[in-house]
């Protein structure tokens, strides 16, 4: 990859020369680059010919060629429904929240990470960190049962117990939310500092110690060297997470959801699996999969285009 | 990182471009290729091929419990049936396993497949066999059972028979039910000694029943009683919500029953609303656990039951008397508990009304595009003739059971060969759901054998109980179409309904209710109704 810049001034200079010797001279290059081309090819656009099976009445027995063309009229009847609505709400609401909380739990753990002197506990405490990133959410959906849960869970134990009335953390939509944000941030936010803790090795060293000697304190020297020095890393965070605010990963909110707090927990990628792989109704559910890529692509441009503008950092 | 993707990105752009499009075209000569069997399929009676050897592919649910030296494809069961049925008739036999777990989403993919699809296949899922049906992949069997299958015919009988029908064509072989029993609801019966109670024997009864659990805890739980265990799933509400349903007409039955998945669901019926109430009082008294609409899957309910913390609660009939299942766990933990069969709810007209399963299980289908249909049938057939059903449910006579009262009694003890035997006997004898052994009496005591001798008096009872006073499934002249779009989603809107309204506060019972129901009839209950009340006309006019 390095030697791009190399290819560049090569193929300025030997636009004489035959592309066949420039071929020859290079086409182990090239031949790097054939896996991940097929890679994208067949993972990711050739699924995209699927796509028009928003625009039929899909009937598997007929297959995606010889199922008739019905226009538009799935998309009307999705954007009739109101579970679309409530689910599309939900996402967009999950995922602000989740942005706000989420985002700056791993930069701000970096930093901490960062700061500590003592070699072995930061070791320990990274370690601890990134548990939570490996165990599956199907069993942490168990945990938070077992933590959480009215009748028996834990922390509702040691509440009533005491004296006082248990609080429904799982089946009352708004302590449901906090639920839901806070293990979130518990499952994801070590193992975001990686990106973060990486990006700070890039910092010289020696401005850390000429703001010692100026006089800055240690906040100081955070604010105005190692949060400068991250800023590209956060803006492209951003807005790889800008452009997934309309999509939601489906384990989470399946997970942790439930049927009393539905109004919150349902999103667009349960509303999905149920339309579509439990109902059977493929042209619905590829609805609004062209309806989530679609306007995600608008959100990730956007914030490109906006960030661009305001600190000249993007990622096209 | 970030900036060298894009040189790539260029460099790449013309030989991406091609190879998209040489991609794009391999996929659609792909996919239309797979259309084109279905064009030459559609059934097929050609007899003299029997004389060819040829392959039958059946599908077989795999548990992934396959014994050391077998698998779910190579076992003493496939083999005795390639033995018997297979050299006979020149067929050789392949089984093409679906795990049991994701049998409707992998058989979707199998049947969009075109290749490789097995010539019989089945799922328990009314829906899918009707979507199937009405997107024309099956092959109409009426004739072929007509002309190859007496004795399975005999065997399924008219009324099982009528729920493989789709607009009038048999488009499926349903199973057949060997027992059509579903709940029974159980008492502590050690609390009640302790208390002095009689055993309820009505709602109101069984009411007073639960305050006094709660107020006296008398299994010395320290305020973790829980008088009545429920969850979100049907054998825990139904019985409940059943109860409360008021007498009802021929036409409310056909019109308010809404079918969501197999299961009929009274949302509509009069007496709902009371039922939900009563679950109401039932919550905000603490008579029920806090999270029951957290548990879908049971295991919290059968975690309390096995700890001693529930008082009562219904299941599926024999569900509690499993070899280590919930009674025998509580006996362990609570020295003395007694769990007793009681048949509690009763409705206006003093009857202990609960539903009953349909007498049909699984579908058993022939995919149009399969060349082996005569052979498939030729299969369920030979199934259903003589002693084969018998052999195959069974196994071999003195090592595997012996006749106890015309009864096969499964032999104590028995070798590790024998009990190899018999492990996928359940999803290889496909046109049978439990044992059958010619009558539904029979059929339920050698179901009761089967179970820990010392529970063998509240397995009895709790059987009788579950053939109380059952309520059919209704079932209408066609597949009501709405069902089969909506029924998933309703499924998920019923049980939300319940658990909003039982959760709410009593004073805000009646706006939850209204909201929960205009969601529910928004969302395709009406569209069910609006059918199912189209249908019912066209049944009268006839």
């Amino acid at each position: 990859m390095a030697s791009s810049p190399h290819l560049n001034r090569l193929h300025k200079e030997e636009t004489a020369v035959s592309w066949n010797a420039y071929f020859r001279r290079y086409w182990q290059l090239y031949a790097l680059l054939v896996l991940p081309l097929i890679y994208f090819i067949i993972f990711k656009y050739g699924p995209m010919y699927g796509i028009i099976i928003a625009f039929k009445d899909f009937n598997f027995f007929q297959g995606i060629v010889g199922s008739e063309w019905i226009g538009f009229e799935a998309f009307k009847e999705v954007f009739g429904m109101r579970d679309f609505y409530l689910t599309l709400r939900n996402t967009l609401m999950l995922n602000f929240l989740d942005l706000l909380v989420s985002f700056p739990a791993p930069l701000i753990l970096a930093i901490m990470l960062y700061e500590m002197k003592v070699q072995w506990f930061k070791k320990l405490s990274q370690t601890v960190l990134y548990i939570p990133h490996f165990i599956s959410w199907v069993i942490i959906g168990g945990i938070v049962y077992q933590v959480f849960g009215t009748q028996s869970g834990m922390i509702n134990n040691v509440i009533t117990s005491i004296g006082f009335d248990a609080i429904p953390f799982l089946t009352d939509k708004n302590d449901w939310l906090a639920t839901y944000l806070l293990v979130g941030v518990w499952q994801s936010a070590g193992w975001g500092t990686i990106i973060y803790l990486a990006a700070l090795t890039g910092i010289n060293k020696e401005l850390f110690e000429a703001a010692g000697i100026d006089g800055a304190g240690r906040l100081k020297r955070i604010w105005h060297i190692t949060l400068p020095g991250l800023k590209s890393t956060i803006v492209v965070l951003l807005i790889i997470n800008l452009g997934h605010m309309i999509s939601i990963g489906f384990e989470r909110p399946y997970v942790i959801g439930n049927l009393a707090v539905r109004e919150y927990s349902d999103v667009l990628s349960t509303f999905v699996y149920r339309i579509g792989l439990q109902s059977g109704q493929y042209t619905l559910a590829t609805v609004v999969g062209l309806f989530q890529a679609v306007v995600g692509l608008v959100f990730v441009l956007g914030a490109n285009y906006t960030s661009k503008k305001l600190t000249d950092e993007g990622i096209m | 990182m970030i900036g060298n993707k894009r040189k790539n990105g260029i460099l790449g752009t013309k030989k991406s471009l091609l190879m998209l499009g040489l991609a794009c075209s391999l996929l659609f000569t792909a996919c239309s290729s797979n259309s084109e069997p279905n064009a030459s399929g559609g059934t097929n009676t050609d007899t003299g091929a029997s004389k060819e050897r040829v392959t039958l592919k059946v599908e077989v649910f795999d548990r992934g419990n396959s014994p050391v030296g077998s698998t779910i494809t190579d076992n003493y069961l496939t083999n005795y049936i390639q033995e018997n049925f297979g050299e006979p008739n020149n067929i050789d036999l392949e089984y093409v396993p679906v795990p049991r777990s994701e049998e409707v989403e992998k058989l979707n993919v199998l049947m969009a497949s075109g290749s490789n699809v097995p010539d019989i296949v089945f799922t328990y899922d009314p829906n899918t066999f009707n979507r199937y049906a009405k997107q024309g992949g099956l092959t109409d069997v009426g004739p072929l059972l007509d002309e190859h299958a007496p004795n399975l015919k005999a065997f399924l009988g008219d009324e099982v028979l009528g729920y493989g029908q789709y607009q009038g064509t048999q488009f499926a072989v349903p199973a057949k039910r060997s027992n059509v029993g579903k709940y029974a609801s159980f008492i502590r019966q050690d609390w009640l000694d302790k208390l002095n109670m009689p055993v309820p024997q009505t709602t109101e009864e069984l009411y007073e029943t639960l305050k006094a659990f709660k107020e006296k805890d008398p299994g010395a739980t320290g305020g973790q009683v829980i008088p009545m265990g429920m969850t979100i799933a049907s054998a825990q509400y139904e019985p409940l919500l059943w109860s409360f349903i008021k007498p009802l007409t021929d036409e409310q039955k056909y019109t308010l029953t809404q079918q969501l998945g197999s299961n009929d669901y009274p949302t509509l019926l009069p007496g709902f609303k009371d039922a939900l109430q009563f679950m109401n009082k039932l919550y905000n008294e603490g008579l029920i656990s806090k999270d029951f609409g957290l548990d879908k899957d049971k295991k919290k309910l059968g975690e309390d039951v096995a700890t001693g913390k529930v008082g009562f609660y219904s299941e599926d009939d024999i569900n509690p008397f499993y070899e280590n299942g919930s009674y025998d766990t509580l006996q362990k933990n609570v020295p003395g508990a007694l769990l007793h069969s009681v048949d509690v709810f009763t409705n206006e007209e003093g009857k202990h009304a609960k539903p009953m399963y349909a007498p049909n299980g699984l579908y058993i289908m022939i995919p149009k595009s399969s060349e082996r249909a005569v052979e498939a049938i030729k299969y369920l057939e030979w199934m259903a003739t003589g002693d084969n059903l018998f052999n195959l449910q069974n196994g071999i006579e003195g090592e595997n059971y012996t006749m106890v009262d015309d009864i096969p009694v499964v032999v104590e003890n028995p070798t590790e060969e024998a009990l190899n035997r018999l492990y996928n006997g359940g999803d290889m004898i496909i046109i049978s759901n439990g044992k059958q052994l010619g009558s539904m009496e029979l059929n339920l005591k050698a179901r009761a054998m089967q179970m820990p001798a010392k529970f063998k008096d509240q397995v009895e009872a709790a059987q009788v109980i579950a053939n109380t006073d059952v309520i059919p499934p209704v079932l209408m002249d066609r597949p009501i179409e709405a069902q089969t779009k909506y029924g998933t989603t309703l499924l998920d809107k019923f049980n939300e309904m319940i658990v909003k309204t039982t959760m709410a506060k009593p004073d805000q019972f009646e706006s939850v209710y209204e909201t929960m129901l205009k969601d529910y009839m928004a969302s395709g209950g009406q569209a069910i109704l609006d059918e199912r009340t189209a249908v019912y006309k066209e049944m009268q006019a006839k």
